[in-house]
């Protein structure tokens, strides 16, 4: 047998193995492939994922409703707000239950707007409405002209996916797992592997390193491509979104990301030398990452100084480019800014990697 | 391309940080040889058995593996050796016969599972996860790992250690069968009588350094003192001073008992016995023995080996 033939098989055996073995340890198919589409069925839901999701008002009404009570629900009902009248107690006992972010109290003109101090975000908008609406049952009650409206239009920033939230979340969750499975799933299994002798065993044999660390990046990118896989037929079949731009352009972003990350699992696992001081060492850098770089929600109104810093991260604009192509439908070439930050790192790290491993 | 010599370190040297953990090893292990490198923890076994693998490059001196040099034919050296760790190595979700074939990728020629199961008394176990193996059975999948590639040469990083008499049997039967098939064979143990049971010779270690080199039988004849009368005291063993100027023989006292090394058991026991009655000692109960390698190494190092 030839040497490279001798290696080709090796290379097989060990991806073949890899896989084998991930399909195994139940916590990292879960992590990697179960979590992201749990995360976009329950977020994509819960914010919005179908149209009909309006504004849910409680309104606590004592006494009969009057001519302006009706004109008020009639100009909310408009706006797609769905209403529920409520006696003081049903309400009060609502509002004890402490789930409502707002509720509209009074009769006749005599309104009050409780709001919750804890939900406050939330209230915004229903605040928003209510004065709004207020304000045109006024202009309608007097036989004024009603005050005119701002036209709005509702499309993604690229102009391609009018979808909901999900289509924001699915790319931002795509890039999440780049950074789980280095993290995590390399990081782990590579300080536990090191700490037990694993790496030590396997130098004292004639399997290239080459070729070991290889096949292990060959594993993680096919197993970080099938969850993102999968988590893309889930979003077309509950949330209707669908991908805009090019698949390959699309996988071949994932593969820079896969071995930025996984990079980044070597070296911060070389700092580590048991799997407990690991798991410290993964969540000071997992959690900003996952936090910062706008996975779940735009950073826009957090300070600039926290944007710039989120900016220079390599997931931010990893994320940007994954949103360009997926929900855009951008082609490569022009995310090159992007890219470029996302490469810079790759680089770095994967420097660094190779300088600290260590097989003994 | 055939040598006689299966092993040859010459002044070997390795430092980390402020531990000179060897300090000018010598060592020549011939072919067929099963070769015991003794000592207790920290002796530097382990280092020079890292130096001889492979695995630690030495600060100085020469090392040939069946006459290959690890500089510049290291891949070659790898395809004709086997290592055995002392520790579990392996994912836990592997099963033994998929470990066995994954490590036999790693080499152009390997023998199959099947075949190293049966010789391992594991047939049973070949659908097991490692993880479900009892320490016995983890030992022998470690010795099959290292077996993988028919080497000529094997070494065994404390083979037993933790293992019950009757799976530390087992492994002797296994050695014996590496030995009768020819293999050399480099071990290191702090089990005396695994040396004695196991090795053509031994050497033993203590500080970074070989003490002494023989066969067992050599060794123990080497103390001139073939046996050892043990004196068991009903508490704590008395001060030994007078009783040891009396004789002029040396005492080991241990918590409950002396140990006295006889270079004549016939003469030195009445002596003894002796001095025990003039001595009014509260001896509770006397055994003698035959002197072992534990004796050679306390003797050599003024230490116990389990210390």
């Amino acid at each position: 047998m030839s040497q490279r033939t001798l290696y080709l098989r090796i290379f097989f055996k060990q991806v073949k193995m890899g896989l084998v073995l991930y399909g195994r340890e139940p916590s990292a198919v879960f992590w990697i492939t179960a979590f992201p589409i749990v995360m976009l069925l329950a977020l994509g839901t819960v914010f919005g994922g179908s149209t009909d999701a309006g504004v849910k008002l409680v309104w606590e009404q004592a006494a009969p409703q009057t001519r302006l009570d009706a004109l008020l629900a009639a100009a909310l009902t408009e706006q797609g707000a769905q209403i529920e009248l409520a006696s003081p107690a049903a309400a009060e006992a609502r509002w004890k239950g402490g789930k409502l972010p707002a509720m509209l109290m009074g009769v006749d003109g005599h309104y009050t707007l409780r709001i919750n101090s804890y939900l406050a975000g939330q209230a915004m908008q229903i605040e928003a409405l209510v004065q709004e609406e207020f304000l045109v049952t006024q202009a309608r009650a007097n036989g004024a002209a009603e005050p005119a409206r701002i036209p709005a239009v509702t499309q993604s920033p690229g102009g391609h996916q009018g979808g909901p939230y999900a289509a924001y979340l699915l790319p931002g969750l795509l890039g999440l797992n780049l950074v789980m499975i280095g993290v995590f799933f390399t990081g782990i299994v590579d300080v536990t592997l090191r700490a037990k002798g694993g790496y030590k065993r396997l130098a004292t044999t004639p399997l290239p390193r080459g070729i070991y660390l290889g096949a292990q990046l060959c594993v993680r990118v096919i197993v970080v491509l099938i969850a993102g896989a999968l988590l893309v037929i889930v979003g077309a079949a509950a949330f209707g979104i669908r991908n805009e731009g090019s698949y390959f352009q699309l996988a071949l972003v994932q593969l820079l990301g896969a071995a930025c990350f996984i990079s980044l699992g070597f070296v911060l696992a070389s700092f580590a030398k048991t799997s407990e001081s690991y798991s410290g060492i993964a969540n000071l850098v997992f959690l900003p990452l996952m936090l910062l770089s706008g996975v779940y929600f735009s950073l826009d109104g957090a300070p600039s100084w926290l944007q710039r810093l989120a900016d220079g991260l390599p997931l931010t604009p990893l994320l940007q480019v994954l949103r360009a192509i997926f929900n855009d439908g951008a082609s490569l070439t022009s995310q090159g800014a992007s890219i470029a930050i996302v490469a810079g790192w790759t680089l770095v790290l994967f420097a660094l990697a190779t300088r600290r491993f260590k097989w003994v | 391309m055939m040598t006689e010599v299966a092993i040859e370190a010459i002044g070997l040297h390795k430092s980390f940080r402020d531990v000179h953990a060897v300090r000018g090893l010598d060592l020549a292990v011939a072919r067929g040889e099963v070769f015991g490198l003794l000592g207790p923890n920290g002796a530097g076994k382990t280092t020079s058995l890292e130096m001889l693998e492979g695995l630690v490059s030495p600060d100085a001196g020469q090392i040939r593996i069946l006459g290959l040099d690890w500089r510049h034919q290291s891949a070659e050296i790898r395809t004709r050796i086997g290592v055995q760790f002392q520790s579990t190595e392996l994912d836990d979700n592997v099963k033994v016969r998929e470990a066995l074939e994954m490590f036999g990728s790693f080499y152009p020629k390997s023998r199959t599972a099947a075949e190293l199961l049966r010789l391992l008394h594991l047939e049973d176990k070949a659908e097991a996860y490692q993880r479900r193996l009892s320490g016995g059975q983890r030992q022998r999948l470690a010795l099959g790992l290292a077996l993988v590639n028919d080497p000529e040469l094997v070494f065994l990083d404390e083979p037993t250690t933790g293992l019950d008499p009757q799976a530390r049997q087992g492994l002797w039967d296994l050695v014996r069968q590496l030995k009768s098939e020819g293999r050399s064979v480099l071990l290191t143990t702090h089990y005396m009588e695994e040396a004695e049971a196991l090795c053509d010779r031994v050497g033993i270690m203590d500080r970074g350094q070989i003490l002494q080199l023989g066969t067992p039988r050599e060794l123990i004849a080497g103390l001139n003192q073939p046996s050892v009368a043990e004196i068991e005291f009903p508490g704590a063993a008395p001060e030994a001073g007078p009783f040891a100027l009396r004789l002029g023989m040396t005492v080991e006292v241990k918590e409950n008992s002396w140990a006295v090394p006889l270079s004549d058991a016939k003469q030195d026991l009445q002596a003894v016995l002796h001095c025990i009655e003039a001595l009014n000692l509260p001896m509770q109960q006397l055994h003698v023995r035959r002197a072992s390698l534990e004796d050679v190494f306390l003797h050599r190092t003024g230490r116990s080996l389990r210390d």
